[in-house]
């Protein structure tokens, strides 16, 4: 880890011929991206799936609301998890801090999108939203508590925690010594300094956690509260997105904590402890997600209208069961994945060595079919019968189950892997389950006796939202090379 | 006006015979974009042969007293009007479509494309210009684009724009006028009738006082201005034959 002169830490304004390409292919998505929005903007929604729910037997909402409330949903992992640890003083995960705040406000400004997408009338939604604001409705709540509130908090709190790293960093000569400067904003990281400091970031912290249930709550109302659609109208529908927001999010920053832990020189420093830690809060989350789940299935199942009913079965055993039953999956063996380390040592210490690679190839081959199941039933790409399709389907979970044992062994010494592939697993459910929150109920959810409806989304949806993740990413990466991942220790600050 | 009066319509299903002129009408006057039935008139066919029947429910916007639709509206372009009409000012409406997944009934109806390209005959095609010798086209109707109602916003007819919802609008600028909407002036049969419930000598409240009634859905607590007499709503038993299935 030998620093060079003058060089800043964590790869900033370091861009190797790979990242380039990196970022030349994200910007090509975006664009793609971008190019599938003007086609939308230019004929109007009819380009997409989405059609009018009634005569039509469409579904209004789609892939962009399924898509929002997912974004909003990882973006609760970043500010709690900074919250968290300066509330309870975790300094041992002050590293993964910053990359949570980040991804915080990245998925923040993609759920933004991801609404303007949805609107027919864009242009009108940026005044009109502001200009004729209706308390009343419950996307009132999405656009002050949870696009404004919530990311303005997280940029200011983004700001706070910065700014002694950003006044470390202007001391030393480099292009971006300006920025620090203007970051830093006059800081000087005296000890009066970073006690006031110390004050106003627990402050705020203290005011984003109340702010983080409330905006996720009232995501979770703009859907809850509506007695006319059933597999909607539940009390649990708010309590269950907080939820399932942590569980993706906390997934999600699982995921990116193992990625800087193997890119950057400086990686050990998110140490393992950190992935035990956040492993643990997400295991919790899981199985409270279950647990609502299933009391929510139980009640409809059992008292709810013939509508509920319907609904509740079509999930269970009708057309979306594919994804229902893989999406459980994905949380049950997420949860799995993540409470192997809770095996006693003497237990661990029996289980045989297997190399991962073969249960990686097998997962992969798996994953590959599982995609194509789900492309046939989007209707999107159907290369098989039917017939064939549900016997590949079976095969692909036969082959994930014995993939998932063979990984077992590896899953269970490596703690950081495990975190990644409970991160991975659980954001396909998240994925998955916001699908089927969003699009049953209107498709089958329908009172009257309209016949049931389907909804298929199109490639402009697809590229939109594929485009929507690349610019994520980029504007993730972008500013990781500009600003400092982690905090600086005062040793690099004194290379110079 | 006096007073404001409290519009309903009332839907005498035993009259009903399903012929669908209401839904025609309502294209003519409205001008509504193709697929788009903000009249839409169920067939139903009940029990096992040989003892089936079959009856007709006509599906207009409700109106309700509780509109859902109303309640989620971000901006208001959905509003409640003081007589009762639910209105849908295109002026203000933003797209998000949160209406039409909260109206239980599905009478929300979107544009999703220019509805100038989506009309059964296109008035821009130059063969057709031959014919229509340069007539003005019904969606160019100038009462349509007049503004309604106290507070003077436009909500009559539609087709209006790409990108914002639209319903049945009880026809605004008939009623405004003192007439009737155009499904109830066009039933042949006197299944559909329409006037003030405060008003104790009006067709509807005479209807109401003599038959029993429903409404639909009653039980979500919408309190629908739409009145069923000389039926029963449908039920599981109710098979949809002849549904419209026409897409956008």
């Amino acid at each position: 880890m030998a620093e060079q002169q003058g060089t800043l830490p964590y790869g900033i304004g370091r861009f190797s011929a790979r990242l380039f390409t990196l970022i030349a292919g994200l910007l090509l998505l975006v664009a793609w991206g971008l190019f599938a929005y003007s086609r939308q903007l230019l004929e109007g929604l009819v380009v997409t799936g989405l059609r009018d729910i009634g005569t039509m037997g469409g579904a209004a909402w789609g892939l962009y609301i399924t898509f929002d409330v997912y974004f909003v949903g990882v973006s609760f992992a970043g500010i709690t998890v900074a919250a968290l640890i300066r509330l309870f003083h975790l300094d041992h995960l002050r590293p993964v801090s910053r990359m949570a705040e980040a991804l915080t406000i990245t998925a923040l400004i993609l759920a933004a999108f991801s609404v303007m997408a949805d609107l027919g009338q864009p242009l009108r939604g940026f005044v009109n939203l502001f200009r004729y604001a209706r308390p009343q409705s419950p996307f009132f709540g999405t656009f002050t508590l949870v696009i404004a509130g919530y990311l303005f908090a997280s940029l200011v709190y983004l700001y706070l925690d910065g700014r002694r790293d950003a006044a470390l960093l202007a001391r030393r000569p480099s292009r971006l010594q300006g920025f620090y400067r203007l970051w830093a904003a006059g800081y000087r990281d005296t000890p009066a300094e970073r006690a006031r400091h110390d004050r106003v970031t627990l402050w705020l912290a203290l005011a984003i956690v109340p702010l983080l249930v409330t905006a996720h709550s009232t995501l979770g109302f703009v859907f809850g509260i509506q007695s006319g659609r059933p597999g909607w109208y539940s009390t649990l529908q708010a309590p269950g997105f907080v939820v399932m927001a942590g569980v993706s999010g906390i997934g999600l920053l699982l995921i990116i904590a193992a990625i800087m832990r193997a890119i950057l020189p400086e990686g050990e420093r998110v140490h393992r402890g950190i992935f035990r830690w956040l492993g643990t809060l997400l295991l919790l989350l899981i199985v409270a997600y279950l647990y609502f789940m299933v009391a929510e299935l139980l009640t409809t199942m059992y008292a709810g209208s013939r509508h509920e009913t319907e609904i509740s079965r079509s999930l269970l055993a009708g057309e979306f069961a594919w994804l229902f039953w893989g999406s459980v999956a994905g949380l049950v063996l997420g949860a799995l994945v993540l409470s192997l380390r809770f095996l006693p040592a003497s237990f661990q210490a029996r289980i045989p060595t297997i190399s991962p690679r073969w249960g990686m190839v097998l997962g992969i081959g798996a994953l590959i079919l599982i995609g194509l199941r789900a492309l046939q039933g989007l209707d999107l790409f159907s290369p098989f019968s039917v017939t064939t399709a549900r016997w590949l389907a079976w095969l692909a979970v036969a082959l994930a189950l014995i993939a998932f044992l063979l990984l077992l062994p590896f899953l269970t010494r490596n703690v950081v892997a495990a975190g990644v592939a409970a991160g991975i697993l659980v954001n396909f459910a998240a994925i998955g389950k916001r699908v089927l929150l969003v699009v049953p109920s209107q498709t089958q959810g329908m009172l009257l006796p309209y016949g049931p409806g389907w909804y298929k989304p199109t490639w402009v949806e697809i590229s939109i939202i594929v485009g929507l993740f690349a610019l994520g990413i980029l504007l993730y990466v972008l500013f990781f090379k500009i600003f400092p991942v982690m905090e600086v220790h005062p040793t690099e600050e004194g290379a110079e | 006006m006096t007073a404001v009066a409290r519009y309903a319509m009332v839907i005498d299903l035993d009259r009903c015979t399903g012929c669908r002129a209401c839904m025609m009408a309502c294209k003519v006057e409205n001008n509504t974009p193709e697929a788009n039935f903000w009249m839409y008139v169920f067939r139903f066919e009940e029990g096992q042969y040989p003892n089936t029947h079959i009856w007709f429910m006509p599906r207009p916007c409700m109106h309700c007293d509780n509109p859902p639709c109303a309640k989620v509206c971000p901006v208001g372009a959905r509003y409640k009007r003081l007589d009762g009409l639910v209105a849908t000012d295109w002026d203000r409406c933003i797209g998000c479509r949160y209406c039409e997944v909260a109206c239980p009934y599905g009478v929300n109806y979107f544009n999703w494309k220019k509805p100038s390209k989506n009309y059964y005959l296109d008035w821009q095609d130059e063969d057709v210009q031959k014919v229509t010798g340069g007539a003005v086209p019904p969606y160019r109707n100038p009462d349509l684009d007049q503004p309604y109602g106290v507070e003077r916003r436009r909500t009559a007819g539609g087709g209006r724009l790409m990108g914002v919802i639209e319903k049945c609008t009880f026809c605004v600028h008939r009623v405004e006028r003192g007439q009737q909407p155009a499904c109830v002036q066009n039933c042949p049969l006197f299944a559909l009738h329409f006037g003030d419930l405060d008003d104790p000598n009006s067709t509807v409240s005479q209807l109401l006082r003599r038959k029993p009634s429903f409404r639909l859905l009653e039980e979500l607590g919408t309190e629908p201005r739409v009145y069923y007499v000389g039926g029963h709503p449908p039920s599981t038993e109710s098979r949809q034959i002849e549904e419209v299935k026409a897409r956008v």
